[in-house]
């Protein structure tokens, strides 16, 4: 039998310790010597700056930040400030391939308007920005209730000692920078004061953002990185189809007539929508997406508008002191004919 | 909720009122997903109202209301303003399980 522990013969050996080269010798004299360098001057005078023990990209949360509805709230919260128009729309039980459908319709309904915008030359082509998402409604209202009412930038900032400061000759405790969810200068969406500030809303029945009765049941939502009334559009042919934002004919669409499609857009209904942070009805939605020319249109129209006053009210002025100037004139002329007749009959009685 | 005897489908609701809305959309998710197919269904969403100040208060919103058609041919009309998503259910069951009780009986 082999041994188990398989040595070489020359392992067996004791090693005889050799004698080292020389210049490796010198080299370690060389270091022992060395002294460390003298702290820099502004270490001995400040303390260093407080380091965080998190970073900077995820600040401490209140809720244990593993679980789905804290990174949930967080998404929803990050989507609802980055898109100033949404659609929502209430789903009843579609199936996945009726999902499918629609998404793909969807998709190449704004990839043509993107074309056609790449086409005009301009630069606000972002179709695939346009997402179509089924939110859970339980964390949606909570994050919208936190981006609606939760304003740090305009709570005043807690006092804070700055120990880097020379000036503050102090002892006190440093406010310490672990990660404790608790500390009150956090101020993200998943702080402390941001969940109070959301709870206190939900006692508080006065306060509301307008989109409380459609947040209920299976909801969907369609986000739009800016307001694009084209886009806006071109969603409204496939989604919502009516009247004033006909669907594609067969012949151009086949795709979207198919039965998996249709069904599933049956099944679809539009509730409302939130623009700008305002809530409109279908009416109010259809209306910003019949809006012609964008935001761009909207301010021609503007500029016509008030050009149009313009010249009225500099008419109305001008009336009144032309009517003034023929007033006057008319007079003077009458004056001026009755000196004329008097001066024509006091020389004959003269 | 047994929608297997339900025929047809026809509902006006506002989205926005908190009360009949809710209730109109809880029962239009609780329909399967093939619905479609086996019953008629009409829904009317109506706009928004203004909020109610003495002006237009003589413009109510009107009512909301739910038309249900069943198999035998009897009409359901329930009230969404008075009843809520449970009160529909127990009002549809209670006809659908006399439906289905009588199909039962004669082994259909």
């Amino acid at each position: 039998m082999p041994p188990r522990l398989r040595l070489r013969p020359e392992h067996l050996r004791t090693r005889i310790p050799q004698q080292r080269p020389s210049h490796q010798q010198c080299r370690y004299a060389s270091l022992a010597t060395a002294t460390t360098p003298a702290p820099p001057i502004e270490q001995t005078i400040h303390s260093s700056p407080l380091i965080a023990r998190y970073p900077p990209t995820q600040p401490p949360s209140y809720k244990p930040p593993e679980f789905r509805k804290s990174q949930l709230h967080r998404q929803y919260a990050s989507l609802l400030r980055s898109s100033p128009l949404m659609l929502l729309f209430q789903h009843n039980n579609l199936r996945s391939v009726e999902w499918v459908g629609i998404r793909r319709e969807l998709a190449a309904a704004l990839r043509k308007v993107d074309e056609s915008l790449a086409a005009d030359g301009r630069p606000d082509y972002f179709g695939d920005g346009v997402k179509l998402q089924i939110i859970q409604k339980g964390i949606f209202p909570s994050a919208l209730k936190v981006v609606e009412f939760y304003h740090p930038e305009q709570q005043p900032q807690a006092p804070v000692h700055h120990p880097t400061d020379p000036a503050t000759a102090t002892s006190a405790t440093i406010p310490d920078t672990l990660a404790a969810s608790d500390d009150t200068r956090l101020t993200h969406g998943l702080s402390r004061t941001a969940h109070e500030v959301a709870e206190a809303n939900r006692r508080n029945k006065k306060l509301k953002h307008g989109l409380e009765p459609l947040l209920s049941g299976p909801l969907v939502l369609v986000t739009f990185p800016t307001v694009s009334p084209r886009h806006l559009k071109a969603v409204f042919e496939i989604l919502a189809p009516n009247k004033e934002f006909p669907a594609p004919k067969r012949k151009a669409n086949p795709g979207y007539h198919e039965p998996a499609v249709q069904s599933g857009l049956q099944k679809l209904m539009m509730l409302g929508a939130r623009v700008e942070g305002k809530v409109f009805d279908m009416e109010g939605a259809r209306w910003v997406g019949s809006i012609e020319g964008g935001l761009d249109g909207l301010r021609a129209q503007l500029v016509a508008m008030l050009q149009g006053v313009g010249a009225g009210i500099t008419n109305t002025l001008e009336s009144a002191g032309k009517s003034l100037y023929f007033t006057m004139e008319g007079r003077r002329s009458i004056l001026e004919d009755e000196q004329k007749a008097q001066a024509g009959e006091a020389p004959k009685e003269g | 909720m047994i929608t297997k005897f339900i025929t047809s489908v026809s509902t006006t609701f506002s989205p926005f009122n908190a009360r009949s809305g809710k209730t109109a959309r809880s029962f239009l998710a609780l329909l399967p997903p093939n619905a479609r197919q086996n019953m008629k269904i009409d829904v009317k969403m109506l706009p928004r109202a203004a909020p109610s100040t003495s002006s237009n208060s003589a413009k109510p919103e009107p009512a909301a209301v739910l038309l249900l058609g069943f198999k035998d041919g009897k009409q359901m009309s329930l009230d969404l303003e008075k009843l809520k998503i449970k009160d529909v259910q127990e009002e549809v069951d209670r006809h659908s399980r006399l439906l289905g009780r009588q199909e039962e009986l004669t082994g259909n």
